[in-house]
């Protein structure tokens, strides 16, 4: 294990300006970084070695999380998952994104990394994306070049690989209002202990024509460690929208499910799980729905 | 490369001002430079808890922290937590409780354990596993420990 870290310059800028123009200056020999929990550790790996650390934590404006019903959540770049986890109004709206950031490694993991930085580093098994893609989110980037926005399903390109330029910064995560009648989860196998890796994870967000006869109105799913990236499970959605959601239908969804995913060892029992926590979140959702 | 960055820290109510290299880690400015070896150095990358300190009362892993990303903060190591020789009632139960064997856990679970109790006064026994999920144990199992905090809250109930 290689301790120290090799020397490099560190910024801490002030503002937005500040930072794109650093970014711009220092392009491919920079790095930013938030709460450090990838970064750093990628830095003591030596996968990464920056000649510029760029601290975004510093930046006036970024650290915010504001709900209303015209533009539903925006996430500052520098909120951390504990802020997620713990937030009320994330939990009663946006309940499947406050569990994804709760099964983000640890309470110490929690109080230092950010949701951006979650995306960030793009792993096929993070914990954030599959939500993420379940609500639709949009990210908001700048660059000296301008802003851009980009949905999360075309944010992930490869493992460990996003569409983010050199010289780019994310500025925010925003996820619309939802409709009445709507209920979301997210649920995940871990391998043993808080800190590993996830196994299968899926985000799930529903919406029904009324509580009577629980028609799917809306429905999207996020799959998380079963894929190169973090996927939508597009044929599992088409077959569940427009019917009426009960048992025979979820256990149809689930094995649908299971066949849309590659994942890459351990794929038999992998596929199982996914048809077990696709149903299991339907089944989640659907009972958070009032 | 060279440039040194001026930090002033708060560290266990003692003020410090110091000049570091942007690659020093917290972990070993506190450990080596400032001598507070309470902290341990366990896997280095940000998983087992053996490194835990209180940043504004907040747990994290300090082997992953930069020390120039904590100044103007308040930090709190084991040290910090008793006064005048007389222990945190954390500590007192960890040792009544037998959730002590090498030790080498100890000092990041008891912080652990600090923050969960200042936050939630009478925390559940699951409150208390997802507090330190974060701090790996490999003597005792984690019961005791468990029962140690459990107990350390509510003798803290008790002193309020």
């Amino acid at each position: 294990m290689l301790r120290k870290l090799k020397e490099f310059e560190y910024f801490a800028p002030k503002t937005i300006p500040e930072a794109i123009s650093l970014l711009d200056q220092y392009q491919g020999k920079a790095k930013l970084f938030a709460g450090g929990t990838d970064v750093l550790i990628q830095m003591k790996q030596r996968k990464l070695i920056p000649e510029y650390l760029i601290d975004v934590k510093n930046i006036d404006g970024l650290n915010y999380l504001k709900y209303n019903t015209d533009e539903g959540l925006k996430i500052g770049a520098y909120v951390t998952h504990g802020i997620l986890a713990n937030s009320e109004i994330v939990q009663e709206k946006y309940t499947a994104l406050a569990e994804g950031s709760l099964a983000v490694g640890s309470v110490q993991t929690r109080n230092r990394g950010t949701i951006v930085g979650n995306i960030c580093t793009s792993s096929p098994s993070a914990d954030t994306p599959p939500s993420l893609i379940a609500f639709d989110a949009n990210i908001k980037l700048i660059s000296i070049e301008g802003e851009r926005v980009v949905k999360i399903t075309d944010f992930f390109l490869n493992p460990f690989k996003n569409c983010m330029k050199e010289n780019e910064l994310i500025t925010e995560i925003q996820l619309s209002d939802l409709p009445p009648n709507t209920g979301s989860a997210y649920l995940w196998l871990p391998k043993i202990t808080a800190l590993d890796e996830t196994l299968v994870g899926v985000g799930l967000v529903l919406t029904l024509n009324n509580i009577e006869e629980k028609v799917c109105t809306n429905i999207r799913i996020g799959l998380g460690s079963v894929s190169p990236m973090p996927m939508r499970a597009n044929n599992t959605e088409e077959f569940i929208k427009g019917k009426s959601i009960d048992d025979s239908v979820i256990k149809e969804a689930a094995e649908i499910a299971s066949k849309e995913t590659s994942p890459r060892s351990r794929a038999e029992y992998r596929k199982e799980m996914v048809s077990v926590y696709v149903k299991r979140a339907l089944n989640k959702a659907l009972e958070r729905i009032k | 490369m060279d440039r040194l960055i001026n930090i002033n820290l708060n560290i266990n109510n003692e003020k410090y001002d110091l000049s570091v290299k942007p690659n020093t880690l917290l972990l070993d400015l506190l450990r080596d430079e400032i001598g507070l070896t309470g902290t341990k150095r366990g896997c280095d990358t940000g998983e087992c808890g053996a490194c835990t300190v209180l940043i504004d009362g907040v747990p994290v892993n300090s082997c992953i922290v930069l020390a120039v990303e904590v100044d103007g903060k308040n930090i709190t190591t084991i040290e910090g937590l008793s006064h005048n020789g007389k222990l945190h009632p954390i500590q007192e139960t960890f040792i009544e409780k037998g959730a002590v064997q090498c030790g080498f856990c100890t000092p990041g679970m008891i912080l652990s354990a600090k923050a969960l109790i200042d936050n939630n006064p009478d925390p559940t026994e699951q409150d208390i596993k997802v507090a330190i999920a974060g701090n790996l144990c490999r003597c005792t199992g984690y019961k005791k420990i468990i029962e140690a905090i459990s107990a350390a809250a509510e003798r803290m109930r008790r002193r309020e």
